[in-house]
């Protein structure tokens, strides 16, 4: 690798890393399918409170999540 | 600003790169978005109510939960949530089941004589028996059963309050409120986070810190940890902190999958102890010579590692999380959850089924009971929630979309809870299930709506 | 300003919204047999495309750009979608080594592209470019100020901008082929079932009815270029791209450029950087690898 491809190299890595679009990621164009309700890491806090409440108040564990649980006397 | 010629690539690479950060914010502003892509958007509302019941007449509660989210838009977000619980019927005290009946005052009552005999009762139909002395109550629990205190009628209502914005270009900030009340039971919490976006918001990291401040209050005073449970004698309220503080990492890991990794640790200090639940003490021939309040530590230190996913196959999507957690009581536990949504027809229809499995170890001061003569422990409880335990949930939800993003659904699910060790050598204990399965089931209803 | 959208049903499972926006006939084309679901697409659609229009028109009083351009240098603090446009136009100006410049609109005050064979006055271009280039506002996010006389213009990236938008929005909504054409700037998420889409470029002959014909499946398409806009100086032609560093009129460049690219905006820009290379638009879209269609 002369030295020229080398920085040319280094510069699209450190390009990319710094603006956009890690390898791991996706395009912006792309984000159809996360952009689904249903894809939301939480799409149904009703849900999720409750099942918080309940496993908080029978079970020696909880949150992890976010934050969760905990305000109650149950426990 | 530096003006030089550029190589080919790295004009091209430049360019992509802006393209992406300048379309990222717009792909962002699609979540729930109205014909206003970054104006204010209409309140989003949610409703739930769920029906809770646990087997052999314990638990039964009725609550309600109502969700209410402000986007102002460009992420200036305010979210307000309301709960309501009711609940009544007994959880175990934490006395193991006898050959003989035992009785045992309510919360309420004073001083009471344990396990002699039969004071004025009635028998219900579920095998236990009530009896009304004057002001004191007092409960009796059938040869072979586990001791419930059905006592229990309490109501919770609880509060909070969120909001969140930007800080800058990639950077949002949230705090958070929360108020809770019940007749025994007041606690208080705040929370703030921080959290970044890297390369096109494929990447954030977040860090989180939490407190919350609680007053416990019994229904006839706080008793005294690990005294004999017929002296009774009651000290003032107590009160209990938490401090707790979350790193977070959401990554987007391709088109259709989406993973979130959460390490959080809390600490906890003041009266940890439950007020209501005693041990049993027994002679070396399993007799039931006495009862003694539960006493725990005065600290905890709770550390877990979370790991959620959201895996869209098809029209389809997988959630499932993964969660171990560990803490100084000695308790390690882990927790599987799955849920898979078919959406069904045109999407306006889905079903999802859920699994969890989830599995603790014991407290190191958990006993099932404590053995007389002989020194007691300074820590022990036998509250089952502590014990070293499995337990199951099966469920299932179906849900339909209504116009735009409104939808209701319904979710019934069971849940059963099996405790490692049920049973003793002692020969007054033989034959004996000193710690029987829970079961419980839920039914919920939820409702979604713009306004 | 005419606030219709048309419906059109094109074969049985594809529907087009036309609506006009930006002084551009706009077009939708959804891939879906359902009439009432294209219609309220069509309207999504509509509705950002003139959201955009009225947020960043030149001509309205009360748009962004106009409070930009009205402020007489005092900072003023942008939205954060406003940010992201100038943060885009800041990389696009360093990366295009000073030739990409959103301040050079006030150059088109002398130059009038109506196929005139009138010049210009020296002083005057000299005089206008005295309020051109973008290292002279200062951007501190989300504050810009801009100096008297000086002038933002999104124009050159708006209507790309908009149609990654519309494709974006409508993507979240609808998981069928989608293509958004906004005035021959378009997008799209994916094929049609039945093929790829095929777009028709019209060539800047005096035959109007002879089309190139692409094939175009994903991504972003833009073309460079105007049969209508060019001034003729002794013989000579010259397009409406103009140069910020003397001010005049690009000598040399293909009468249109259409580039494809990642996403519209992305084409419309490398479409409008091959122009400004002049003689080497040919030779510069080669070095950055991208198909491309130069029109000369």
């Amino acid at each position: 690798m002369s030295l020229q491809q080398l920085r040319t190299a280094l510069l699209a890595l450190a390009l990319i890393s710094l603006a956009g679009c890690s390898s791991l990621g996706i395009k912006p164009w792309e984000r159809d399918v996360l952009a689904r309700q249903e894809m939301a890491l939480d799409a149904y806090p009703i849900d999720t409170a409750f099942d918080e409440h309940i496993y908080f108040s029978k079970e020696a564990a909880s949150g992890g999540r976010g934050f969760g649980g905990g305000g109650c006397g149950c426990n | 600003m530096q003006l030089k010629k550029r190589s080919p690539a790295e004009l091209r690479l430049g360019l992509m790169a802006a393209t992406c950060a300048l379309l990222v914010q717009s792909a962002h502003g699609q979540e729930a978005t109205d014909t206003t892509a970054d104006g204010e958007k209409p309140l989003q509302i949610d409703a739930g109510a769920l029906y809770y019941k646990e087997n052999a007449g314990r638990i039964q509660s009725y609550d309600a939960i109502v969700t209410v989210r402000k986007d102002f838009g460009d992420e200036y977000i305010l979210g307000l949530n309301a709960a309501y619980d009711s609940l009544s019927g007994g959880s175990p005290t934490g006395a193991i089941p006898n050959r003989a009946a035992q009785t045992f005052a309510t919360p309420s009552g004073t001083s009471v004589k344990a396990a002699t005999g039969a004071p004025v009762t009635y028998t219900t139909a579920s095998g236990r028996t009530v009896a009304q002395l004057s002001k004191v109550s007092v409960y009796t629990a059938a040869p072979g059963t586990l001791p419930i205190d059905s006592g229990f009628h309490d109501q919770r209502v609880a509060g909070d309050i969120s909001w969140s914005q930007p800080l800058g270009q990639n950077n949002k900030i949230a705090v958070g409120g929360h108020l809770s009340h019940e007749e025994d039971f007041r606690s208080a919490s705040a929370n703030v986070s921080f959290s970044r976006d890297f390369y096109s918001k494929n990447t954030t990291l977040g860090i989180s810190a939490s407190t919350e401040f609680d007053n416990v209050n019994p229904v006839g005073g706080i008793p005294l940890a690990g005294s004999d449970y017929t002296k009774l004698q009651k000290g003032s309220d107590r009160t209990k902190q938490v401090t707790g503080g979350q790193l977070g990492l959401t990554q987007v890991l391709a088109r259709n999958w989406i993973t979130q990794v959460n390490i959080s640790y809390d600490s906890s200090s003041g009266y940890l102890t439950d007020p209501y639940k005693i041990v049993s003490v027994l002679d070396s021939k399993g007799a039931i010579t006495g009862y003694r309040f539960e006493s725990r530590p005065e600290s905890r230190a709770r550390r877990s590692i979370y790991m959620g996913n959201k895996v869209a196959i098809g029209s389809s999507v997988l959630d499932l999380s993964l969660r171990h957690g560990t803490d100084d009581w000695g308790i390690n536990n882990d927790t599987i959850d799955a849920r898979y949504r078919f959406n069904l027809g045109s999407d306006d229809l889905y079903i999802e089924p859920h699994l969890r499995y989830y599995q603790q170890s014991a407290a190191d001061f958990y006993h099932l009971y404590v053995s007389s003569p002989g020194v007691l422990p300074t820590y022990m409880s036998a509250d089952p929630r502590l014990a070293a335990f499995t337990a199951r949930t099966i469920g299932f939800k179906i849900g339909v979309k209504l116009q735009d993003q409104d939808e209701v659904s319904v979710r019934v699910e069971a849940y059963q809870q099996d405790a490692k060790v049920r049973s003793s050598t002692l020969t007054g204990l033989s034959g004996l299930d000193l710690n029987p399965s829970l079961q419980s089931f839920i039914c919920q209803l939820n409702w979604r709506f713009s306004y | 300003m005419n606030r219709d959208v048309s419906l059109e049903r094109r074969a049985v499972k594809l529907h087009a919204a036309s609506f006009t926006a930006m002084s551009s006939p706009c077009e939708v084309l959804i891939e879906t047999a359902d009439e009432a679901l294209a219609l309220q697409l069509g309207h999504l659609s509509a509705a950002e495309a003139w959201r955009i229009e009225t947020k960043y028109s030149r001509y309205l009083p009360d748009s962004v750009i106009s409070r930009i351009n009205n402020s007489h240098g005092a900072a003023v603090e942008v939205d954060t979608e406003t940010a992201s446009l100038i943060g885009f136009a800041t990389q696009c100006y360093e990366l295009s080594g000073g030739s990409f410049d959103v301040t050079s609109g006030v150059l088109r005050k002398a130059w009038r592209f109506d196929g005139s064979k009138a010049l210009p006055d020296q002083s005057h271009i000299e005089q206008l470019l005295s309020r051109v280039g973008f290292d002279k506002l200062d951007w501190s996010p989300p504050h810009i100020s801009l100096p008297t006389g000086m002038e933002l213009d999104f124009g050159g990236i708006g209507k790309e901008y908009a149609v990654d938008r519309v494709l974006g929005l409508l993507t979240a909504r609808f998981e069928g082929a989608l293509l958004v054409n906004f005035g021959g700037d378009l997008a799209a998420n994916k094929a049609p079932a039945t093929g790829p889409w095929c777009v028709g470029v019209e060539r800047p002959d005096t035959d109007k009815q002879a089309r190139m014909l692409l094939d175009f499946s994903r991504g972003g398409m833009a073309t460079s270029g105007d049969t209508h806009r060019y001034i003729e100086i002794d013989g000579q032609r010259y397009g409406h791209i103009l140069d910020v560093r003397t001010g005049w009129p690009v000598t040399g460049a293909p009468r249109s450029v259409t580039v494809a690219a990642g996403s519209c905006v992305e084409a419309g820009l490398l479409a409008t950087l091959a122009m400004l290379q002049g003689e080497q638009a040919e030779g510069f879209l080669g070095e950055q690898g991208v198909q491309h269609w130069c029109l000369r």
